[in-house]
């Protein structure tokens, strides 16, 4: 480090996923969704992330691929700007600037250069669907000034807006109202729901969808009904089915490429899939875990995405099974267990999905696992009270976690578990070892475990509301049926029915500090007698902790009435106090430092200190704007070295805080600009496979299609002229039966207008194929076989519209050729 | 051949199954399998990351791997300005590897992308790729073969940028200096080649079979005083096939001896090594040999100069699963690859089967210089079906511990305060023996009262029974006695029961009253009894409250949520005892036992006092209990067991009543009345 760059806050774990529809790619290979200010581009078979297209100043609120280029992803943000973005390399193209708040974002596939936006009116709450044509020049930047308004007061959810089959008609919703507008007659229909009808039910839209191959409406509403509307292009005469499984809000539909099924979920986290939008055809893939907030399905066809609100994106395949799991930071929880660090993964561990601890890497910026304390199914009804996971402990090797749940219905309801797992090597898992009912009449307030390197009896401290602490410890209880190690309550301590509130070990585990009210209690671990207290009146101990190494004389507390006090341990004297908000005081393991977070209500600031010395290392003025919740340091696996005084303190551990809004935070010292390009080890190897024997057949036609002007671009889907295109088909199927000629004689007609164009095609096919064949026979291997039937499919394939005589020969030679060349790969075989 | 395999190692394959580590943290642990699959496993949670299949994996099996070293995510247009906090990660992107096959193609997978990015074939080799390296710096892939050739790759272009001719026979090994310049290869010979003009620079000879790895050990030389050309006075280490040595050179100026400086001992032919590099003179150089027996040997030590003699591993590590089911034995489970965590105290670890390896981190910090390590592997067989999910569930079973309250464990044990502990229990032998006397005496009354009256009362066995069984710790024997739900029954044998049984009883009972709540409720009564009855000679005892604080923390767990509701049905009991007791202090059956000391109370004239001001209802109650206390008078001797019972009502009720004092408060409404308490009162 030569030049050191200011200290930074960074933030650390990522965004939401689940702000918006994740999107796929044409081909299912990528899945693009927003994460604050990024979009993210996924592999959907790794899971991996692909590409994090940075660029927007605030949220990405909506994202969408080009419909002229499908290797093109336009996004929107609240910074005003749309962004098109070249995915496969991860470049930026163009940013058209609009200048407002963009809200949502829609571009339709049939109507050419225009775009659609939701935008705020001047009031808060009204929002307007508008439409531009994105201007076509070359500059990097350009400013788009025309908007035209298509649609007034619509939801600001761009799930509660959509386009109709062929860009026909647009819907939106809004609360009660359903509104249609069609382009071409440019004009609106709006259907409203009664506000209560008889069976209680609550009409309010939610999320809307449009069949992609009929005039067909399916909304979603907040009392789980699914309701489908055909005919609305007429104010009267519209009609409606609906669709009931959902006892909870419809939180979003997707409609299936072709439209055959229909995809809802909501609350229940379970997938239903309506197959031909009849009520009693439908197929569930339940237990998903979150709320589902978003579903996409893939153009092709083969893959369908729910976003959770566990900040989680599931890939689905058809047939409703999941491929895969894109997982975030939980942050759906509140943390009750606050930050810890495993030490045996050197994972950050806390609260997770419901009833479960997460453990994330933050080496790798990335979530391990989730671990099922609770193991109870999460029945995620808003009206049940769960069993919430209210605190964990690690041991300091890491051999023992202690979790405590708690489920409290009433006031005077309270249960209580405490489970102690312990960490078996042999399984390379957490095998649960004691559990407690109830171990304290009221709710837990602190736990801490005590077992240095070398002592055999770890022993465990809860405090609790009920005026207890009681210690813990490991105690051989073997009896005849099994030789069992088993936790035992040892003592129970209390001081004048005061609450206990906090609970600490010095470093060397010989005293334990016990926080009651206002008064802090140290008891000689070794006997369990009370050693000494001390008191700061007024105001209650909110935190408490021990100096370490060099400073392990000093104790250190924080109260309710803005006090820093520091206390020395052997003269049992107040050292010094400072007046300090300060909510989250944190030691570091590897350091005698010590990081107080204060809060004003202008934001939160960072001091660590030595207790030893008058002045602070470090002092970072408003970290964040919001209150910190929880702090802590994580050692790092090899030490930096900041030769500055001002980061001595980040030499041999990271400090990582979690905010009210649950954003987990770092600092770092790296320029913005270090981090986009470290050095010169850019290696951008070129995407190059050598063609295979099936591109020698396919990839030379395809290119030949390509040149050729009217054809349609990469449509996955074989176009088959549909039966009402062909007068022949149309007649035959019109034609009243007792009219009809004989079928013979409308057989030859009917095959006829099947084939696709030139008359003659078929007659000089014929010869061709037995040529195939007799060389067919000839061949000795089987997959030789498949080789020329394959290439007779390509024949088939790609003969349309050109003169067929010369492909087949072109093609008999690279068959010849092909046969000369190369053959390595199968002869293995 | 290798397809021939499906799990069984070839064992001509110069070496185990090809996999690698992925550089800077090893996040992820790339395996090759002879099933031509190539799987990726995320270390940290020893979860599959990937399975990629390539297209002609069958004839093309992989034969060495190489993680490209780390590179940024591709560069946006244009630069921007950064808001204030934005992501931290994503910086270095680890995502290339470079597989090489046996027909001599080289394909670059992309592992973000689970897709193949591009194929090295044009001009490359035409036989099996025995060995790839990345260069650090350039985009340059350097690649060995049967073929003798060895080929430098530009990866960029995927075309060859050189090609020359290593050995007269297959090359099997390469490395690339610390500072980028050198190449070493291994063929017949260890040659060092310049890799700017491609010309040998020195020669090294000492391995008589094929050398299968080859790697740099320190990156500058310890001898500081001469100036450091960037190669001279380095080391490395160059491993055999079939070969137990591992040997150390030196590259030294040209005309000093070719042989190797020093060599290290393993059990088995080295199949992966992992070193740290040692940034100081001081620190030693760490080695982990992965041998093919499935053992890892360490190695510490610092390279300065020659040792003649062949130097043996600080420690060892082995895996073995644990033999203590019933038919298995410990069998070895093979290691499969270690490396050194980027704090170089610790290793990872790959063991098990290469289709479903474990993945361990361990740390280094014992002395000792071999390590078992016992891990179960019951997922030998691969893992087919199994729904994609983030969730870990730990076991849970029966066996784990339940600790509830009243049970013992949940609170902590009563007991007497430390510094009096030892005299008061030797104090307490003596009084045993005291007393002993004095209850044998009462004993032998007891024994010739129950002789007399045999005949008339069912119960005369059961006392007998159940001293018997306490005595003997009888369960059949207890069982038969405790669990008759008669009332009288139990009344009856708890009068009968010489003191001396007392306390085994209500062990018993509370460890009966701990288990099942449907005995538990057979419990009651008997407890009920016991405590009513022989209350004034538990009292009597000094160390009831540690001897009986498991009983007493168990009533008080059990009642605490009843509370109220036990405070009235001791009241109500009260009452209705009271009224029975007036009407029937004729019909009572005269106590077998003769008091031995009769006790007047004359404090419940004194309390009553108290008790006028605190309630009218106990007004009425003390009013009776005058009355019955006059009657009681006349015929005191006799009743002497029921008069316990009533001054035990009668404190019973002042409890009711008297809310200040603090340690009965729990007790108020239990029905049963509690020994402790009345040991406090008295």
């Amino acid at each position: 480090m030569v030049a050191e760059e200011n200290l930074r806050v960074v933030r650390s774990g990522g965004s939401k996923l689940n702000f918006r529809r994740a999107i796929f790619s044409i081909d299912s290979k990528y899945l693009f969704c927003v994460s604050g200010d990024f979009v993210k581009v996924y592999s959907t078979t790794t899971e991996g992330c692909v590409y994090v297209l940075q660029g927007h100043s605030n949220l990405v609120t909506g994202i969408q691929l080009n419909p002229q280029n499908h290797l093109q992803l336009y996004s929107c943000s609240l910074d005003g700007t749309i962004k098109l973005w070249d995915f496969v390399d991860g470049i930026l193209i163009k940013t058209f600037v609009v200048g407002c708040k963009l809200y949502g974002f829609f571009a339709p596939v049939h109507l050419e250069d225009s775009v659609f936006i939701i935008i705020n009116k001047e009031t808060p709450d009204e929002f307007q669907l508008a439409s531009m044509k994105l201007p076509k020049s070359p500059s990097q930047e350009v400013e788009v000034k025309e908007l035209s308004f298509v649609l007034d007061y619509i939801n600001q959810s761009p799930k509660c807006t959509a386009f109709g089959r062929e860009g026909q008609y647009v819907v939106a919703a809004r609360d009660l109202y359903l509104s249609v507008y069609f382009f071409k007659k440019k004009k609106t229909f709006r259907f409203s729901l009664p506000s209560e009808s008889k069976k209680n039910c609550n009409n309010i839209f939610t999320c809307v969808a449009c069949h992609p191959k009929e005039d067909c409406i399916a909304t979603g509403h907040q009392d789980g009904r699914i309701r489908l509307w055909r005919n609305f292009n007429d104010n009267r005469n519209y009609t409606y089915t609906s669709l009931h499984w959902h006892h909870d809000i419809v939180m979003d539909l997707a409609f299936s490429v072709e439209g055959t099924s229909l995809l809802s979920g909501g609350r229940e986290s379970v997938l239903v899939e309506w197959r031909g939008g009849i009520e009693k055809n439908k197929e569930f893939l339940p237990r998903l875990g979150g709320t589902i907030e978003h579903i996409s399905a893939s153009p092709g066809g083969d893959l369908f995405c729910t976003s959770h609100s566990d900040n989680k994106i599931m890939i689905i395949h058809r047939n409703l099974e999941v491929s895969a799991i894109i997982q975030g930071l939980v942050k759906d929880s509140i943390v009750n267990t606050g930050l810890m660090i495993d030490p045996r993964t050197k994972a950050l561990v806390m609260n997770g999905k419901p009833g479960h601890l997460q453990f994330y890497s933050l080496q790798n910026d990335k979530q391990l696992y989730n671990l099922d304390i609770i193991q109870q199914e999460y029945v995620n009804d808003p009206g049940l009270v769960h069993i919430e996971l209210m605190k964990a402990a690690f041991s300091s090797r890491g051999n023992w976690l202690a979790t405590v749940e708690q489920r409290q219905e009433k006031e005077a309801e309270l249960e209580l578990q405490m489970k102690l797992w312990e960490f078996n090597e042999q399984q390379q898992g957490f095998i649960l070892n004691t559990r407690i009912n109830m171990p304290h009449e009221d709710h837990i307030t602190a736990l801490c475990f005590s077992d240095i390197e070398n002592s055999e009896t770890p022993s465990l401290v809860t405090t609790s509301k009920d005026g207890h602490f009681k210690v813990w410890i490991l105690t051989d209880d073997s009896d005849i049926y099994k030789q069992a190690m088993g936790w035992t309550c040892d003592f129970v301590g209390s001081y004048h029915n005061y609450q206990a509130t906090n609970c600490c070990f010095s470093e060397d585990e010989s005293l334990l500090a016990v926080s009651f009210e206002e008064i802090i209690t140290i008891w000689d671990s070794a006997t369990w007698e009370l050693k000494c207290t001390f008191c700061h009146r007024p105001g209650k101990i909110k935190n408490l902790c021990f100096g370490r190494q060099t400073c392990s004389k000093y104790l250190l507390g924080t109260t309710e009435k803005s006090f820093l006090c520091c206390w020395n341990l052997l003269t049992c004297t107040l050292e010094w106090n400072v007046q300090l908000n300060v909510t989250v005081l944190e030691p570091d393991p590897n350091s005698d430092n010590i990081a107080a977070v204060s809060w004003f209500s202008g934001g939160s600031d960072l001091f660590v200190f030595k207790p030893s010395e008058p002045r602070p290392l470090c002092i970072q003025k408003s970290i964040c704007r919001e209150k910190v919740q929880c702090a802590v340091f994580v050692p790092r696996d090899v030490p930096e070295s900041f030769i500055s005084e001002d980061y001595q303190w980040l030499n041999k551990s990271q400090f990582y805080f979690l905010n009210e809004s649950q954003d987990l935070m770092t600092f770092s010292t790296k320029s913005p600009e270090e981090k986009l390009t470290p050095t010169s080890k850019q290696l951008i190897a070129e995407e190059s496979l050598p063609t295979t024997p099936f591109y020698f057949l396919l990839g030379k036609h395809r290119k030949q299609q390509e040149t050729k002007p009217d054809e349609v671009p990469e449509h996955e889907l074989i176009y088959h002229p549909s039966a009402t295109d062909i007068p022949a088909i149309s007649e035959l199927l019109q034609t009243p039966a007792h009219v009809l000629p004989s079928a013979s004689f409308l057989c030859s007609m009917f095959v006829n207008s099947l084939l696709i164009s030139k008359g003659t095609k078929s007659a000089e096919e014929v010869p061709d194929e037995v040529e195939m064949e007799s060389e067919q026979a000839t061949d000795d291997s089987d997959e030789e076989n498949n080789i020329s039937e394959i290439a007779q499919n390509a024949i088939n394939d790609t003969d349309i519209g050109d003169e067929i005589p010369q492909i087949s020969k072109t093609q008999e030679k690279t068959l010849r050729k092909l046969r000369k060349v190369d053959y390595s790969w199968m002869c293995a075989l | 051949m290798a397809a021939s395999g499906g799990g069984r190692r070839d064992p001509l394959a110069p070496s185990g199954i090809p996999c690698a580590f992925s550089p800077r943290g090893q996040h992820y642990f790339s395996l090759a399998g002879p099933d031509g699959h190539l799987r990726v496993w995320e270390t940290a949670s020893s979860r599959l990351h990937q399975d990629f299949v390539p297209s002609a994996h069958l004839s093309a099996t992989c034969t060495c791997l190489a993680w490209a070293p780390p590179r940024s995510p591709a560069k946006e247009g244009p630069q921007r300005k950064k808001r204030k906090s934005e992501a931290v990660g994503t910086s270095d992107q680890v995502d290339l590897l470079a597989i090489g096959t046996a027909v001599g193609s080289i394909l670059l997978y992309n592992t973000v992308k689970g897709e193949l990015q591009s194929k090295l074939v044009s001009g490359g080799h035409d036989n099996k790729v025995n060995c790839i390296q990345w260069h650090q710096d350039n985009d340059c892939l350097y690649s060995c073969s049967d073929d003798k050739y060895i080929v430098e790759w530009n990866t960029q272009t995927c075309r060859v940028k050189c090609k020359w001719k290593g050995d007269i026979s297959s090359v099997s090994a390469l490395c690339i200096s610390p500072d980028g310049k050198m190449l070493l290869s291994a063929g017949r010979t260890i040659k060092l080649w310049d890799l700017e003009t491609k010309e040998v620079y020195r020669h090294f000879t000492g391995h008589a079979t094929a050398v299968s790895s080859l790697i740099f050990t320190t990156i500058r030389p310890l001898n500081e005083s001469q100036p450091f050309d960037g190669i001279t006075g380095l080391y490395f280490l160059s491993g055999a096939v079939h070969d137990r040595l591992l040997n150390v050179w030196q590259i030294r100026s040209e005309n000093k001896e070719k042989n190797a400086v020093m060599s290290f001992t393993v059990t088995d032919e080295p199949v992966y090594i992992d070193l740290t590099l040692s940034e100081n003179k001081e620190e030693p150089v760490k080695l982990a040999v992965v041998c093919r027996d499935g053992q890892v040997h360490l190695f510490e030590h610092i390279l300065n100069g020659c040792c003649k003699k062949p130097l043996t591993s600080n420690c060892t590590i082995q895996i073995a699963t644990s033999g203590k089911d019933k038919e298995s034995t410990p069998t070895p489970i093979p290691i499969l690859a270690a490396a050194f965590c980027s704090d170089k105290q610790s290793l990872l670890l790959v063991y098990g089967s290469h289709l479903q390896p474990a993945i361990e981190r361990v740390s280094l910090n014992s002395k000792e210089p071999h390590m078992c390590l016992i891990r179960d592997i019951n997922c030998w067989t691969p893992k087919i079906g199994i729904a994609v999910t983030k969730v870990r569930t730990p076991i849970m079973n029966s066996e784990a511990k339940v600790l509830g309250p009243g049970i013992p464990g949940h609170h902590a044990a009563i007991k007497p305060t430390l510094e009096t502990e030892k005299t008061e229990s030797k104090r307490r032998l003596k009084e045993n023996e005291q007393i002993s006397i004095e209850e044998r005496l009462g004993a032998m009354d007891i024994d010739t009262v129950k002789e007399k009256r045999k005949g008339d009362l069912k119960a005369d066995s059961y006392p007998v029974l159940l001293v018997q069984g306490l005595e003997s710790n009888d369960c059949y024997m207890l069982n038969k006695v405790l669990q008759t739900r008669k009332d009288t029954l139990i009344r009856n044998t708890v009068l009968r029961i010489p003191v001396y049984a007392v306390i085994p009883l209500l062990n018993e009972l509370t460890k009966r009253l701990q288990g099942h709540p449907n005995s538990a409720v057979l419990m009651v009564p008997w407890l009920k009894s016991v405590l009513t009855i022989h209350a004034s000679y538990l009292s009597t005892l000094p160390d009831l409250v540690p001897q009986l604080g498991m009983l007493y923390q168990l009533m008080e767990s059990r009642v605490k949520t009843l509370r109220k509701l036990s405070r009235l049905h001791g009241k109500l009991i009260l009452l209705i005892t009271q009224v029975a007791a007036s009407e029937k202090t004729q019909g009572v059956p005269q106590p077998e036992q003769t008091a031995k000391l009769v006790y007047e109370e004359e404090s419940s004239e004194e309390e009553s006092d108290d008790e006028v001001m605190a309630d009218k209802n106990s007004d009425e109650n003390w009013e009776e209990d005058e009355e019955r206390e006059s009657e009681k008078d006349e015929d005191d001797d006799d009743e002497d067991d029921d008069d316990d019972d009533e001054q035990e009502i009668d404190q019973d009720t002042e409890n009711g009543e008297d809310k200040e004092m603090a340690l009965e408060k729990e007790i108020n409404g239990d029905s049963d009345l509690d020994p402790e308490n009345e040991s406090e009162e008295e």
